[in-house]
């Protein structure tokens, strides 16, 4: 009993985090005159886990931005703490700010349900409701506006045809979503977030569980959809942000380390720590 | 990313890369030394070893431009090991053309023979001219031995030198044929072997330009001879200063 007192009054030993102090200071190489969203001193910690270290970046408006870096860096994280996805984890705590069109999204008049119908969010893995395609992409609008028959079949239509789906599935509607192929329910989901005519759009590895035919598609899709909104994309794959991303950030153990244009990044960097992580050195 | 095997695969192929691009520089290296060896001499007993190490040298640029569009189809490189791989495949050219210029110039040695010219006198210049150009080839190879940037960020100065001693040695063979006191086609040719040499350290430039390229990701300004020829003095008799090697990075004519 004394012993295990003892033992839980024994000061904490301090161990630090060597491979923290490793991370180089963040070298921001792309000015974005106005961004989208910037985040400045950004800080997001799950209990006494500092996920994302006072992360300062600015996103570009009408065009993709990739996060890269090794599973584990904060890439999700720092996305998901766009549109406070974060808030429904317990013990999730952000501090610094996080400007969406300028206004903090942290602040203390935001409705993150209001902030989530501007900022989508593109899941990993493709989640459709297990209802009937229309349902699917219906569901978002209804849960929003008040819209009749017609206006609906309007929105769902063009919300198809802006994801590249509409041809694919105009006489399926009413079939069940979940019979639809990996890439087909990514795209219907992306439908159902553009249904409701975000701003933005997040995509957290959104191709990681497509063959490449249902890659491209996704890729010509961001491709149409950045001329008219802002997108994020966390990507393992260097040669999907090589392809697709104008401005690309490398996270490392929570901290930005280079950030730049995406030729330059991959072409030349400057930090040996994004060298040896794009090159495949480690991670 | 490529994965832990797939890394070990490209390093296996960038070794190979980087042995047979040496290889390959010190061959026409050797090429041209043997050439001006050869026309320092007159022996045209050296033109075999040199037309030989030419299809050596075009053997091995085949065998590495196939390495190098493997290692891109594959492997989908980036950064230090994108620029490593476009290095090689634009440096084999450079050097395949010195080894394809060594032969021509052993060529020439062969004619040389035949017609038993004087070089001596004025034509004194050539072999310091050959000097220059080889050690510019020898600078440029090192570099991409020694991944040594620094010692060839400048080379395109240097090679000045070159194109003023080719102006100056084309001015005299010009004023010696019009005096009659050399023949017309020992002259014409004494002319081509400074265009060689002058092109050979052109190709030199452009080696040593790469590897700059290949260690810092820093391209060099394309900068026109005829531009950098305004800085130089002038050649004697107005002589058509700056006209040779205009397109300095450019390709082979």
């Amino acid at each position: 009993m004394l012993r295990s007192l003892v033992k839980r009054a024994a000061p904490k030993a301090v161990v630090p985090e060597p491979e923290v102090l490793q991370v180089p200071p963040p070298l921001t190489l792309v000015d974005v005159e106005d961004p989208a969203i910037e985040s400045r001193n950004l800080s997001v910690w799950y209990a006494r886990k500092h996920a994302i270290r006072e992360v300062n970046l600015k996103i570009q408006r009408k065009g993709i931005t990739a996060i890269i870096g090794p599973s584990g860096c904060g890439k999700s994280t720092y996305l998901r703490a766009i549109n406070r996805m974060n808030d429904t984890i317990r013990n999730c705590r952000t501090t610094g700010q996080l400007l969406v069109e300028s206004e903090d999204v942290y602040g203390p008049n935001v409705d993150p349900v209001l902030l989530r119908r501007k900022v989508g969010l593109i899941f990993q893995k493709p989640n459709p409701f297990p209802k009937t395609v229309y349902r699917n992409v219906a569901f978002g609008i209804q849960l929003h506006y008040r819209a009749t028959k017609e206006e609906l079949d309007r929105v769902v239509e063009a919300a198809l045809r802006q994801a590249n789906l509409w041809d694919e599935v105009k006489d399926r509607l009413d079939d069940s979503a979940l019979g639809l192929s990996g890439g087909q329910q990514q795209r219907l989901c992306i439908a159902r977030a553009l249904a409701i005519h975000p701003e933005m759009l997040l995509m957290d590895e959104p191709c990681s569980a497509l063959d490449p035919v249902a890659t491209a598609k996704i890729e010509d899709l961001m491709f149409e959809l950045k001329k008219v909104m802002t997108i994020v994309i966390v990507t393992h794959n260097m040669q999907q942000a090589a392809r697709i991303a104008d401005h690309t950030a490398f996270l490392y153990l929570g901290k930005l380390v280079e950030y730049n244009v995406t030729r330059e990044l991959f072409e030349r960097p400057t930090q040996e720590l994004t060298e040896n992580y794009i090159t495949g050195r480690f991670g | 990313m490529p994965q832990a095997a797939e890394r070990k695969a490209l390093e296996r192929s960038l070794k190979k890369l980087n042995e047979n691009t040496i290889t390959l520089a010190e061959l026409s290296e050797i090429a041209i030394r043997k050439a001006v060896y050869g026309l320092d001499r007159l022996d045209p007993g050296v033109a075999d070893d040199v037309f030989i190490l030419d299809q050596e040298i075009y053997a091995l640029q085949v065998e590495i431009e196939k390495t190098c569009v493997d290692l891109l189809a594959l492997h989908a490189p980036v950064a230090r090991d994108l620029r490593t791989i476009t290095t090689c495949l634009k440096i084999t050219t450079d050097l395949d053309r010195i080894g394809r210029y060594a032969k021509d110039i052993a060529e020439l040695v062969l004619q040389f023979h035949a017609k038993e010219p004087n070089p001596a006198g004025t034509l004194g210049k050539i072999p310091r001219m050959a000097e220059v150009a080889v050690d510019l080839v020898d600078r440029a190879t090192r570099a991409f031995v020694e991944r040594d940037a620094e010692s060839v960020r400048h080379i395109e100065e240097d090679d000045d030198a070159v194109d003023l001693l080719h102006d100056e040695i084309f001015q005299e063979i010009v004023a010696q044929m019009k005096a009659g006191a050399l023949d017309i086609e020992v002259g014409a040719r004494y002319i081509l072997v400074t265009r060689y040499l002058e092109r050979i350290a052109d190709h030199a430039v452009n080696i040593g330009q790469r590897v700059v390229y290949m260690v810092t990701g820093d391209l060099a300004p394309r900068v026109r001879a005829a531009e950098r020829a305004k800085g130089r003095p002038p050649a004697r008799d107005g002589g058509p200063r700056g006209s040779t090697g205009d397109n300095h990075r450019g390709t082979d004519k």
